[in-house]
């Protein structure tokens, strides 16, 4: 015990171990809206989106003109933090019509290459419009300052997003389960074909399902602005983490976006603590040990 | 959606006649060594990143066009040779070419390690492994800072006095790249080379004649490990730099962005993809550098949307005749 407690001293400081995993929650419900939407997208489309992370950028960016140009005031925060994810939606709607329309009979490494020039232009129409100084969003005024908890300060505004993400979890679950939209998206994932023979316009739900999973990463990178500095390398960033969370989790899965989003960012918080230089390894290992075990991920389906 | 052709039509990498790829050869080697003669330094340069593009490229498509497996972190190989190199040079104090022969050797054990893995995993969970090791390789060269230099790479890596002129290290380049191509060529014209094709083909009927299927896998991917490495060795002595920037994904996707404009399916086809990205990469550069992924980009969709039967078309229906399209 005596050596644990040695090399990290932490352990037994309660309060800091609470606010670690408060603030690993937080994190990983930002990387859920992302992960939950790209693994929906595959699910029913089965392409990868690699620009996934490109819109959670686009939607940051938004929120940072949105605030600036809304006129003062904690309403002009919440208006923004509605009309950024729609931006990003119209975005992801546009690109599935032009352009992923076109290949879904194709060959899925063709599909992984056209969506990874997705992020190349988009980054580039980024640089153009915003220029390549970071920009930050400040947070709503009730919201702006830190709580104690258990005598450690936590910001507030991560008590939003831990409030928040309940309702959005129950809120995608009621969605999926409970709506015939869901029954059809669900549906989707399972047999495409069939679907479609039964009368239902699949080229419709496609698009549908584009525009819902890139709002949810637009509603993820909205609410994730005021906590980062909003920089052009975020993409990427992002993209490698909500990649970690659907393969560890499952493509296509929802519950499995849940559980490895929470997981992930548990260790990300954590690994910080433990071992500062190699917590993006271990993450890396963990997702290879997964592919190597269990290549469909911990709650997905094996490729056909 | 997808027609299912009969196996004898499928035309896959032919090499050209023996009479017409001896002449491609001399032509080009007589032109490449005439060059610096008629171009300025700055094309030198230009020519010996083609090379080093080139012969990245030629050892990415062994893989994707022979092998049919398409892997998104082969900048990892091409970084580990470009520090290996570096490191043996600048910290071990070797002399350049003893590092520059290590090179490809540790891009070659790493290529062995993390494709022993790899090869185990088919289409986009392959992509997805191979991706996942290269960023380790990524993060390990950003986060070592004490043997790295992290963020800042390692700077001062230059050739020794005879090989410091442009032209020098130009016509050194040409030699090795030479010498890998040659190398290459062999390899894909050999018996392994037709087992690695009938893989590509047909994963199960190469299984029922009796080709070790993983293990033919894993030897090409050690071996475009390999030459990526020496792609990479050769490149830090003319950079005279690396950075953790080499094995980033966003690199992994130039070898690729080479083959899908050379075209798969054929040898030669990403010398002349080398050749085009280059001049493109320059030309934009030269006129707005910002725009240039931009362009980099909208090519890449542009050829995928709008040449779906060329030369990608190809790659297509080889990978699909062993997966279910959507229309079943």
């Amino acid at each position: 015990m005596d050596v644990i407690t040695n090399l990290f001293p932490w352990i037994t400081n309660g309060p800091l171990i609470a606010v670690q995993v408060m603030s690993g929650l937080s994190v990983g419900m930002f990387l859920f809206l992302v992960s939950v939407g790209m693994s929906l997208i595959f699910g029913v489309t089965r392409i990868v989106n690699l620009a996934h992370g490109s819109f959670y950028m686009v939607s940051a960016y938004l929120m940072v003109t949105l605030v600036e140009w809304l006129p003062e005031g904690a309403a002009g925060f919440w208006i923004a933090l509605v009309l950024a994810p729609i931006g990003v939606a119209i975005l992801g709607g546009v690109i599935e019509v032009t352009l992923l329309r076109r290949i879904y009979h194709r060959d899925p490494m063709m599909q992984l290459i056209l969506t990874f020039g997705l992020i190349l232009i988009i980054g580039t129409l980024v640089l153009l419009v915003w220029g390549p100084d970071n920009k930050s969003v400040s947070r709503p005024e009730a919201l702006a300052g830190a709580v104690r908890i258990f005598g450690q300060p936590f910001p507030s505004y991560y008590l939003l997003v831990l409030a928040l993400a309940p309702v959005i979890a129950v809120g995608l679950w009621l969605i999926f389960y409970r709506t015939r939209w869901g029954m059809l998206v669900r549906a989707a994932t399972v047999d495409r074909e069939m679907l479609g023979a039964l009368g239902v316009d699949v080229s419709l739900l496609y698009t549908e399902v584009f525009v819902f999973g890139s709002w949810l990463a637009g509603v993820g990178g909205a609410l994730a602005a005021p906590t980062i500095a909003v920089a052009l390398g975020m993409d990427a960033d992002v993209l490698i983490n909500a990649f970690v969370v659907v393969v560890i989790g499952g493509l296509g899965s929802f519950a499995g976006a849940l559980i490895s989003a929470l997981l992930v960012g548990e260790l990300q918080s954590f690994g910080i603590l433990i071992f500062p230089a190699v917590s993006i390894v271990l993450l890396f290992a963990i997702m290879a040990i997964v592919l190597i075990l269990r290549p469909w991920g911990l709650l997905g389906r094996p490729e056909e | 959606m997808t027609v299912e052709t009969p196996a004898a039509s499928i035309a896959i990498p032919r090499p050209l006649g023996a009479q017409r790829a001896a002449l491609a050869w001399i032509v080009g080697l007589a032109v490449a060594l005439a060059l610096p003669f008629v171009v300025s330094t700055f094309f030198i340069v230009l020519l010996i990143e083609i090379a080093v593009i080139a012969l990245f490229a030629t050892a990415f498509n062994l893989l994707m066009g022979y092998g049919g497996m398409v892997s998104f972190g082969h900048a990892a190989y091409f970084a580990l040779g470009a520090y290996a190199a570096a490191l043996l040079a600048k910290k071990a104090g070797w002399p350049m070419l003893a590092a520059l022969g290590a090179a490809p050797i540790v891009a070659a054990i790493g290529a062995l390690v993390f494709g022993y893995f790899i090869v185990r995993l088919t289409h986009t969970y392959f992509a997805m492994l191979s991706l996942a090791f290269g960023q380790i390789v990524y993060t390990i060269i950003f986060k070592w800072t004490s043997l790295t230099g992290g963020d800042n790479g390692l700077l001062n890596v230059w050739p020794p006095e005879f090989l410091r002129s442009q032209t020098a290290y130009y016509y050194f380049t040409l030699v090795i790249v030479g010498l890998c191509f040659l190398a290459l060529y062999a390899i894909v014209t050999s018996p392994f080379g037709y087992a690695l094709k009938a893989i590509r083909e047909n994963p199960r009927r190469a299984r029922f004649i009796g080709v070790n299927v993983r293990r033919h896998q894993l030897y090409a991917f050690v071996l475009s490990g390999f030459f990526s490495g020496v792609a990479g060795g050769i490149f830090a002595f003319h950079n005279g730099s690396v950075f953790p920037d080499f094995a980033f994904f966003a690199k992994s996707f130039e070898p690729l962005v080479v083959v899908l404009l050379g075209g798969v399916q054929s040898f030669y086809g990403p010398v002349a993809g080398a050749l085009g990205f280059k001049v493109l990469e320059w030309l934009i550069s030269k006129w707005a550098p910002i725009y240039w992924p931009l362009f980099l980009g909208a090519i890449v969709i542009a050829v995928i949307i709008v040449l779906p039967q060329g030369f990608v078309g190809l790659l297509e229906r080889r990978t699909w005749r062993t997966r279910p399209s959507i229309a079943k």
